[in-house]
């Protein structure tokens, strides 16, 4: 058995409802758990909670009870082990393309040539091969969503998290960005959590789906998903796919 | 979009001409036949006449023949003095201010309560302080070019995206990271701006500082000339300011945007 990648125990996290003294709780006991290179996707509703409770496994936000734990350490802030994807592209405006992707690597303060030759090689992984020179507001949406996953995924995080990062892409464009994560995880198996609201788009990447319910948000119930992979488009016509389709959409409009 | 914009810009560089050129033609009629006395107004040519002795002293027209080097020379480095301690202060006052909690609360109240006097109110105080002259000049441009470039640089580094900041953080940045790699870069445009103002700051006060009495200066030749009744001179001594003033903004704007800094499209 696979040794626990990341964890959360028991988290509740709370605002104060404006204008009123009670507390408006967002996630309540939510319990959730992810082996070494699996990919989940958590499913909800809009307002669910989901990106809050993603947002506490990046670090970006503290829990009020219970807390996330990676590899056996708790989460203590943002850290490149746990690279995020954003649903917006959220570069660096005023960097190219090459010096967006290689702005993690510096940081960690790889030698310049090393950083070069990485950089350059993920700059192709994700097909901006003639691009590097461009900046982010000459790139199409989907173009600058290859470039976020890509200056993530060079420094070779142990977990990525991705917030709805498709979501608001062309149909055209999401499906091939989907390929392209999952011929990139594919390579180096990645542990992945992904946010959705899309129920086929958590059919067609994950291992395993989280649906999670309304507010208090926390998981109502873990499906795993019985197809082989690779999932070519077609999968999406057959008779289970709709099936399980249709029962995680039951679940979801509860 | 672009293209509708250059067509836009194309009409408004046409249209802005109407203005200057009619205006240029009244000056030309009003100084015809000293319809308008020469001592108050000169024409159009004479005026072009001694620009151009002024700048090349080929016409041996006046004191000023041939000295707009020297008097530019000048002016530029009071300018450029001023206005980079505006900026070495003002700039990391401003970032700060725009960042920490406790230095906007330690910092904020007094700038802007100095802010309140109006630059020339300095005038006596500072003449008392540097004597007339050079060293005046250079702290009443500094004083006024440091409260836009403190302002808003504060304001640029406050309202930094705090998506781009998470960014930074997952791919690694430590603080000073975060501050040089991201904040100052994303406050450009906002930061930019205050030092265009403050250049411009710059220009209106070295004039009033040189007024005070230097040897040479722009600001001064025009004090000068007032004297020598050439008003000529006055009219020519603008023209220069105003032309530096236009060129060195111009070369601010244009060395951020070569740094590709004052994009504003940040895609959020």
């Amino acid at each position: 058995m696979k040794r626990t990648d990341l964890s959360a125990n028991n988290i509740s996290k709370c605002f104060s409802e404006p204008g009123e003294d009670g507390l408006l709780y967002v996630l309540e006991d939510m319990d959730f758990e992810i082996k070494e290179g699996e990919f989940v996707t958590i499913l909800g509703p809009s307002g669910c909670g989901k990106s809050t409770f993603l947002n506490i496994l990046a670090g970006f936000e503290t829990a009020n009870q219970g807390h996330a734990v990676c590899c056996g350490e708790p989460v203590r802030g943002p850290s490149p082990e746990r690279a995020v994807v954003f649903q917006s592209p959220v570069l660096f405006p005023w960097m190219d393309v090459k010096n967006n992707i290689m702005y993690g690597l510096k940081q960690t303060g790889k030698k310049k040539d090393d950083a070069q030759r990485i950089t350059a090689e993920y700059i192709r992984a994700v097909g901006l091969d003639d691009f590097d020179n461009y900046y982010p507001s000459q790139l199409s949406g989907g173009m600058q969503q290859r470039v976020a996953l890509a200056r993530s995924l060079i420094l070779d995080p142990k977990v990525l998290l991705m917030d709805e990062p498709f979501a608001a892409l062309d149909a055209q464009t999401r499906y091939s960005m989907q390929q392209l994560l999952l011929q990139l995880w594919e390579r180096n198996r990645q542990t992945i959590v992904f946010i959705t609201h899309d129920v086929e788009e958590a059919l067609l990447l994950s291992d395993r789906i989280c649906i999670m319910g309304k507010r208090p948000g926390k998981i109502i119930e873990e499906i795993a998903v019985p197809f082989e992979r690779p999932r070519p488009i077609s999968l999406t016509g057959s008779g289970d796919f709709t099936q399980l389709k249709s029962h995680i959409l039951s679940r979801l409009l509860v | 979009m672009t293209a509708r914009m250059h067509e836009n810009n194309e009409r408004l560089g046409f249209a802005g001409l109407i203005l200057p050129v009619a205006l240029f033609t009244i000056w030309y009629i009003a100084t015809l036949d000293g319809g308008v006395p020469a001592y108050l107004l000169p024409s159009p040519l004479d005026l072009a006449r001694t620009a151009i002795d002024f700048t090349a002293g080929s016409e041996r027209l006046s004191p000023y023949s041939g000295t707009l080097l020297v008097h530019t020379i000048a002016s530029l480095q009071r300018v450029l003095t001023g206005f980079g301690l505006a900026a070495v202060i003002g700039l990391p006052l401003g970032f700060l201010t725009g960042r920490l909690a406790l230095a906007k609360s330690s910092l904020d109240p007094t700038v802007h309560l100095i802010r309140i006097i109006p630059g020339i109110g300095w005038l006596p105080l500072a003449m008392v302080w540097f004597g007339v002259g050079e060293k005046t000049t250079v702290f009443l441009i500094s004083l006024a070019a440091f409260f836009p470039i403190y302002v808003n640089a504060a304001q640029g580094a406050a309202s930094v995206s705090p998506m781009l900041i998470r960014a930074g953080r997952m791919l690694g940045a430590n603080d000073l990271a975060i501050f040089t790699t991201v904040i100052i870069p994303a406050s450009m445009p906002s930061t930019v701006a205050g030092l265009r103002l403050g250049l411009g700051l710059s220009w209106a006060y070295l004039v009033l500082g040189e007024l005070t009495g230097v040897t040479h200066g722009l600001g001064a030749v025009m004090m000068d000339a007032r004297m020598l009744g050439n008003v000529e001179m006055i009219l020519v001594a603008m023209i220069f300011i105003g032309l530096f003033g236009r060129i060195s903004d111009l070369i601010l704007t244009s060395s951020f945007r070569k740094l590709n800094l004052l994009k504003r499209s940040y895609e959020e």
